[in-house]
């Protein structure tokens, strides 16, 4: 190489150094606390190893979406919790979407009261921490239910109380059957529901996450050009189609990289539930199994292992879709 | 850009010429449609205002500051607030050495409140005090046992101090945490730029309750036996570590609007890595990236409500801790204490946002004015 006089290839080199020193220090670190951590776990006499994912739970979990018993291995209460987790986000993910779309078009209305309707919704939740709405609607707004003798019928077969929420659903048993909610002598059976913490869960974190969702999607909607809105006027589509045919494609390709973010941390934010004992990862694992079974390594590397690879997905996941509209040569 | 249609000196034409029957008309009977909404959404809010208002104002529970006051225990008890007060603003820190927090708390305002002002004199010493050495002499105020100062162990220490303590120190931290990161991640070295995107991208993906058991509970497993840690210096530590990261990803979106033309001329100034960094680039990047900072410095104020889930008892907390004492049992209670925390966070990060898009905006018409060419 011609062009590498003395200085830059002593610069090179001193990099080079650099580096191998700072790589070594760094293996210095992970050795040393690697070794710390051994000592401490045997003079406190912990074992270690994942053995314990096959012994009895012996506790019981109490929404479960597949079969599980007190009597069941910790690793399918570790299942349990996971399905738990992922059932609160899908549905947090759902309503945040559709209270975010709602808003966000509300606040570019030409009707004054639904742009400042929509506003203040904006202001009101998003600036309120949403442990405390969570919290609000746990320990007031769902306690103020009535009681399952008294109980609310939305309809025929969705019936609300101070319980939960039940409604029909599909019984796997003998083929399939939609069985409703019947009235037992000390609660409803059959159908399935949704526990109160469910409920706190779902509603907090929809409102919260959903204001911050229809700031992206006013700004993705101010996004498209103005050019674009009398074009498609021009060319006789109602007001309506115009938003969703020329408008809406336009505005997602602003709209999705931000939205990404705002249902990651959603995700993460599922593990409030902790807080108020819905049994999702955080309350079953690093809670109930971290105490029965005392390993505290494991259990953490788990669930960091859980947060860290969904996150990872859903990041790959929305990546494709975001290169999928993207415009070429953009 | 919608936003264009919204313009001050537009809207007040408009408001000139038309009268209130005609803007009525104009913005919410216009169609057949837009007046059908409009009805519905007023008689809907009608009905929710005198719902409010009956069960903020008319049912709600008034007089007294005895647990007595509130003999209905379903209707909102504010006497509640008002008994509970001290706890709320201090947790359990003894009340003869309370001056010590307000003395730090007033110190730290001033200051802050000095900075705001434009034409304040020697500016760039308050900030250099109130960075560099206010932090660490609050700390010793607050904690004491040295310099005549008795000792306050941190597991008295509570309520809005608390919220205030941990806010600010971990933003403190994180923020050159951050910086550092942020240019560890852009550095030629292949080394530490991949360590500090590794090290980035993991914790951002790690929530932060869950962080905060991590490290409640391993940080022990860790250090050797003789070095120990308190709970709130743990906690701090768990959301220092995240909001480092993200002050990172903030940071480094500054460093990447800047155009290759500053670091060019930066080195054709003659200036070495530290000078460049210091006298060109992060200035530039740290006021482009200042909205992202401000907005997760709203968001870490928000966050310390976690702490009440790992037995830490910041206003929150500390509300939540008075509403389970049976004297006061009871849902009026508990919603009256949650409305007051409502209240406090809402007004605080309104106002924080609503200033930062002030300053936003006066950084872009500074820009624009001398960057013209």
């Amino acid at each position: 190489m011609s062009g590498d006089t003395l200085t830059r290839r002593v610069r090179k080199n001193s990099a080079f150094w650099l580096q191998c020193l700072l790589g070594l220090a760094l293996l210095a670190l992970v050795v040393l606390v690697f070794r710390t951590t051994q000592s401490n776990l045997e003079l406190l006499g912990v074992q270690s190893g994942f053995d314990f994912l096959w012994k009895k739970a012996g506790f019981s979990i109490s929404q479960h979406l597949i079969p599980y018993t007190e009597d069941s291995p910790i690793w399918t209460a570790l299942a349990v919790a996971i399905l738990n987790t992922l059932l609160l986000a899908v549905f947090c993910v759902l309503l945040a979407s559709i209270l975010g779309l709602a808003v966000g078009i509300g606040r570019l209305s030409s009707n004054w009261l639904v742009a400042r309707l929509s506003l203040a919704y904006l202001e009101l939740f998003r600036n309120i921490p949403v442990l405390l709405q969570i919290f609000f609607w746990y320990y007031v707004a769902l306690r103020a239910l009535p009681s399952f003798e008294s109980s609310i019928f939305i309809t025929d077969y969705l019936v609300l109380n101070n319980r939960g929420l039940y409604f029909p659903f599909i019984e796997f048993g003998n083929g399939f059957s939609i069985s409703p909610p019947v009235m037992g002598r000390f609660a409803y059976e059959g159908g399935f529901y949704l526990m109160p913490e469910f409920l706190a869960l779902w509603i907090g974190l929809s409102l919260y996450n959903g204001s911050y969702i229809s700031e992206i999607v006013r700004s993705g909607f101010q996004s498209v050009a103005r050019g674009q809105w009398e074009a498609g006027a021009a060319l006789g589509l109602k007001p309506a189609a115009v938003l969703r045919r020329v408008a809406f494609p336009q505005a997602l390709r602003a709209i999705l990289p931000p939205l990404t973010t705002v249902y990651m941390n959603m995700f993460k934010a599922t593990s409030l539930a902790a807080a108020i004992a819905y049994p999702e990862i955080v309350s079953v694992f690093v809670g109930t199994v971290n105490n029965l079974a005392g390993r505290p390594v494991e259990v953490m590397a788990v669930t960091l292992a859980f947060y860290a690879g969904v996150s990872f997905l859903v990041a790959w996941l929305m990546g494709r879709w975001n290169k999928r509209i993207t415009l070429r040569g953009q | 850009m919608g936003s264009e249609l919204k313009t001050p000196s537009a809207r007040q034409g408009l408001q000139c010429r038309v009268t209130t029957l005609g803007w009525l008309r104009q913005n919410l009977f216009s169609s057949w449609w837009n007046s059908a909404v409009s009805a519905v959404l007023l008689v809907l809010l009608a009905m929710l205002t005198a719902r409010l208002f009956q069960w903020l104002i008319i049912d709600a529970q008034w007089a007294g500051s005895e647990p007595s006051a509130c003999a209905d225990t379903s209707s909102l008890c504010w006497p509640f607030i008002r008994a509970r007060w001290r706890q709320f603003l201090y947790g359990l820190y003894p009340s003869e050495q309370v001056w010590r927090v307000n003395l730090g708390l007033a110190v730290g305002a001033l200051l802050g409140v000095a900075l705001a002002v434009r034409r304040m004199p020697a500016r760039r010493w308050v900030a250099a005090f109130l960075l560099v050495a206010y932090p660490p002499l609050a700390w010793w105020l607050f904690r004491g046992g040295a310099g005549g100062l008795a000792p306050v162990e941190t597991s008295l220490w509570g309520g809005f101090f608390l919220t205030l303590v941990v806010t600010g120190s971990v933003f403190w931290v994180s923020l050159l945490a951050g910086v550092l990161l942020a240019l560890g991640r852009q550095s030629r070295l292949a080394l530490v730029s991949q360590a500090c995107t590794v090290w980035i991208e993991f914790w951002r993906a790690v929530p932060v309750l869950v962080l905060l058991f991590v490290v409640i509970i391993m940080l022990p497993l860790f250090l050797p036996a003789n070095m120990e840690i308190d709970r709130l210096g743990r906690a701090m530590l768990a959301f220092a570590i995240l909001m480092s990261t993200y002050l990172a990803e903030a940071v480094r979106g500054g460093l990447q609007s800047l155009s290759v033309g500053q670091f060019e001329a930066a080195r054709a100034l003659g200036l070495n890595w530290r000078q460049s960094r210091l006298y060109v680039v992060l200035p530039q990047a740290l006021s482009v990236a200042l909205p992202q900072i401000t907005s997760n410095f709203i968001g870490l104020f928000k966050e310390t409500t976690v702490l009440l889930v790992i037995g830490l008892f910041d206003l929150m907390g500390e509300v939540q801790r008075a509403a389970s004492d049976p004297q006061w049992l009871g849902t009026g209670t508990t919603a009256a204490g949650y409305i007051f925390v409502a209240v406090f966070f809402w007004t605080a990060c309104f106002s924080l946002s609503r200033a930062s898009s002030r300053l936003e905006r006066r950084m872009t018409r500074y820009r624009a004015a001398v960057y013209r060419p």
